[in-house]
């Protein structure tokens, strides 16, 4: 399968997904980047199949007194688009830390 | 993505409402996101804004990032922008491929082409009047020139006719307006094209300027002509949108043994369009299979 040649802000974005970080203002707080490039570039993964998205339980919100909200995950595709871009970009590694649990 | 499980419920409740300039954000934007996506972009935006003005930075990057997430409208401009994305990618998906798309395309870069003509012209009056002088030599041209791209295609035309029975009656008059559509405003968008390059030459040097704009127009015509018949035979024979996902199949070398080519499928499964690699006696042109036909 042939990896998808991503911008250095979607190759960001990505790469902070790999690592766990899994919402918008997430991501937005790692990065750096503004909200104006992190929402519509997860749209666009999201619709290139490189992430998904799914709701987190209600019940889990609601103890926490705060709504739910909406979770990105990295699909094998975007793993795979990652990699090829952590060749491509090879300070990205660098720019995103892991998120610590 | 995961449907949204309260997406019948909206307003969608918060621990603590949201302050009033998001609100009003909100109510304002959710009109440009289509219908369909509205309650559920409305539901994470409201759940992205809440966490917003309840966060606390970690500690670690509270000094890397400190200010700019800890403005009150730091999400507004995703927040407009992930709503006029979801707009335009909703028209995108609607319109890609599509005959209008290509007619409106061409019919900007008409638009874009008679802009240059009318400054050099100076003046409506005198680009009229260009138009009036040039109208009968473009009329001639024209003729020719499509008599001349329809009888070089002529085979193609008849073959893939034939192979059209499963074809709609009413996609059989939209497929020859299409075509006549686009034949027009490429004719007029190749000579307004050659206009732009010899009008200022035509002070310098009339009948040069003339011949160059009759040579430049008959090449470009023909190319456009061209392009136009290829685009023609590469859409769906019902709905006119381009067709997609390409296939190789078959090998080349196999020919006598199977057919080789390539195959391009409407996205809206009306049909498949099988285009041979090699011209073989028993596959000459590019045939339109119907869905549901027995081929």
């Amino acid at each position: 399968m042939i990896s998808p040649r991503l911008s250095h802000s979607a190759a960001l974005i990505l790469k902070a997904l790999s690592l766990g970080h899994r919402f918008g203002f997430d991501i937005m707080e790692i990065t750096g980047l503004p909200s104006g490039t992190v929402y519509p570039a997860l749209r666009r993964l999201e619709r290139d199949a490189l992430v998904q998205s799914e709701w987190e339980p209600e019940d889990e919100a609601t103890a926490s007194q705060r709504p739910a909200r909406r979770y990105y995950e990295i699909t094998k595709a975007g793993k795979a688009a990652v990699l090829a871009a952590t060749e491509r970009y090879p300070l990205l590694a660098m720019l995103v830390p892991e998120k610590h649990a | 993505m995961t449907q949204c499980p309260h997406s019948l419920h909206a307003p969608h409740s918060l621990p603590t409402p949201l302050p009033p300039f998001d609100r009003k954000l909100l109510r304002l934007m959710r009109l440009a996101v289509p219908a369909a996506e509205r309650d559920e972009w409305l539901r994470s935006w409201q759940a992205e804004l809440w966490h917003q003005h309840h966060h606390t930075p970690p500690v670690s990057l509270s000094t890397s990032f400190p200010t700019s997430l800890m403005k009150p409208h730091a999400l507004a401009s995703g927040l407009i922008q992930d709503a006029l994305w979801l707009r335009t990618e909703s028209w995108r998906q609607a319109l890609a491929g599509t005959a209008t798309l290509c007619l409106a395309t061409l019919l900007l870069l008409l638009a874009i082409t008679i802009l240059p003509a009318l400054v050099t012209a100076g003046s409506w009056k005198a680009f009229a009047a260009f138009l009036a002088h040039n109208e009968q030599r473009f009329a001639i041209e024209t003729l020719l020139i499509v008599f001349v791209s329809l009888a070089a295609s002529a085979g193609y035309m008849e073959t893939t006719t034939l192979r059209h029975r499963h074809v709609s009656h009413i996609s059989l008059i939209r497929r020859p307006l299409f075509f006549a559509a686009k034949t027009t405003l490429i004719m007029l968008f190749t000579f307004m094209l050659s206009t732009d390059v010899c009008l200022p030459l035509h002070a310098y040097s009339p009948l040069s300027a003339e011949l160059l704009q009759n040579l430049l127009f008959l090449l470009m015509a023909l190319i456009g002509l061209r392009w136009s018949s290829h685009d023609g035979e590469a859409r769906c024979k019902q709905c006119l949108r381009s067709l997609a996902a390409p296939s190789r199949v078959g090998r080349p070398s196999h020919n006598f043994l199977e057919w080789s080519g390539t195959e391009l499928v409407c996205r809206h499964g009306h049909g498949m369009l099988t285009v041979p690699e090699i011209e073989t006696s028993w596959c000459r042109s590019s045939a339109w299979i119907c869905e549901g036909s027995r081929f």
